[in-house]
């Protein structure tokens, strides 16, 4: 496995209402459960597991359904969207046989 | 873009994102959802403990601002990277009778090799193109005062030309450790958007 040396380019500059939480070009994590739902998906793109095209493609569905009734106000936050789009792709390329949610 | 009608948003998300909506007892929940999934990659053998570190470490600290000693030690350890950083970096220092600005009216060149990725209202039309018509109106949008008898430059980037503002130092850091004066920093005083805050 390598280790890429600098972020990709179309992780870091994803736009509009997939962009990543940013202070002063910096990324956000709230919380360490962020760091890691961030990490994972990315490293497994890395690997090819998924083409980052389609974990982005699930995250604005996720994050555009948390804003369906109020954009100012979604109803849940950037990284549980995007925690629903690994799940989302992990399931749809079958990578993991994941319980059922509770 | 109406988000940019207001200094303060730009690329911080609204507060939906903090963990202060979220009650403990959700984020608890969510812990232990991220907990299970990452039990499961790393079961499969798809996901390894040590390199997910690394990834943050390796995101949290490309994307922002370097500081100078991040970049010298980059430069040794990465031929691409300081041929790039030696491409034509200008520094424009801003005094008491000048502030500097930086734009790309063009497209979005950025001494990123410095800062990092360039923020979201940089690469937009509404900044690009104001922002040479009426550099003041956008200073303001920032929340940056700057009086009327100082002179403000606009420094368009190129592909060839990169700038960099060197903020002015503000008054009452007189004691301060670099270490200190180093956290005062943000991206944005270096793009000259805004000025260096004491507090």
């Amino acid at each position: 496995m390598t280790t890429e040396r600098t972020a990709r380019p179309e992780i870091a500059a994803m736009d509009g209402n997939s962009a990543l939480p940013r202070r002063s070009g910096e990324l956000v994590f709230h919380d360490e459960w962020e760091r890691r739902a961030f990490a994972m998906a990315v490293s497994l793109a890395e690997q090819g597991r998924f083409e980052w095209s389609a974990f982005q493609r699930q995250l604005i569905e996720a994050v555009a359904h948390a804003e369906a009734d109020d954009p100012l106000h979604p109803s849940r936050g950037y990284y549980e969207s995007w925690l629903a789009a690994l799940e989302a792709v992990l399931a749809e390329r079958q990578l993991l046989q994941v319980p059922a949610a509770a | 873009m109406s988000e940019h009608d207001h200094g303060h948003r730009h690329d911080t998300p609204p507060n939906p994102y903090h963990s202060s909506e979220r009650s403990e007892e959700h984020n608890r929940v969510l812990t232990e959802r991220v907990a299970k999934l990452e039990a499961l990659l790393v079961d499969k053998g798809l996901v390894d403990k040590a390199a997910l570190d690394k990834l943050v470490e390796l995101y949290e600290n490309d994307l922002g601002p370097m500081n100078g000693a991040k970049v010298v030690a980059r430069a040794w350890v990465d031929p691409d990277y300081k041929r790039r950083l030696l491409e034509h970096m200008v520094v424009v220092e801003n005094t008491p009778e000048v502030h500097n600005l930086v734009v790309c009216t063009l497209c979005s060149c950025y001494p990123w090799p410095v800062l990092g990725l360039p923020p979201t209202w940089y690469k937009d039309a509404a900044y690009r193109s104001r922002v040479v018509i009426d550099p003041r109106g956008v200073l303001a949008d920032f929340g940056t005062e700057v009086s009327d008898d100082v002179e403000v430059r606009v420094w368009d980037s190129s592909a060839e030309i990169r700038y960099l503002v060197l903020p002015e130092r503000p008054a009452g850091t007189e004691d301060m450790s670099e270490e200190r004066l180093a956290e005062l920093v943000e991206r944005d005083a270096m793009i000259g958007v805004r000025k260096v805050l004491a507090a």
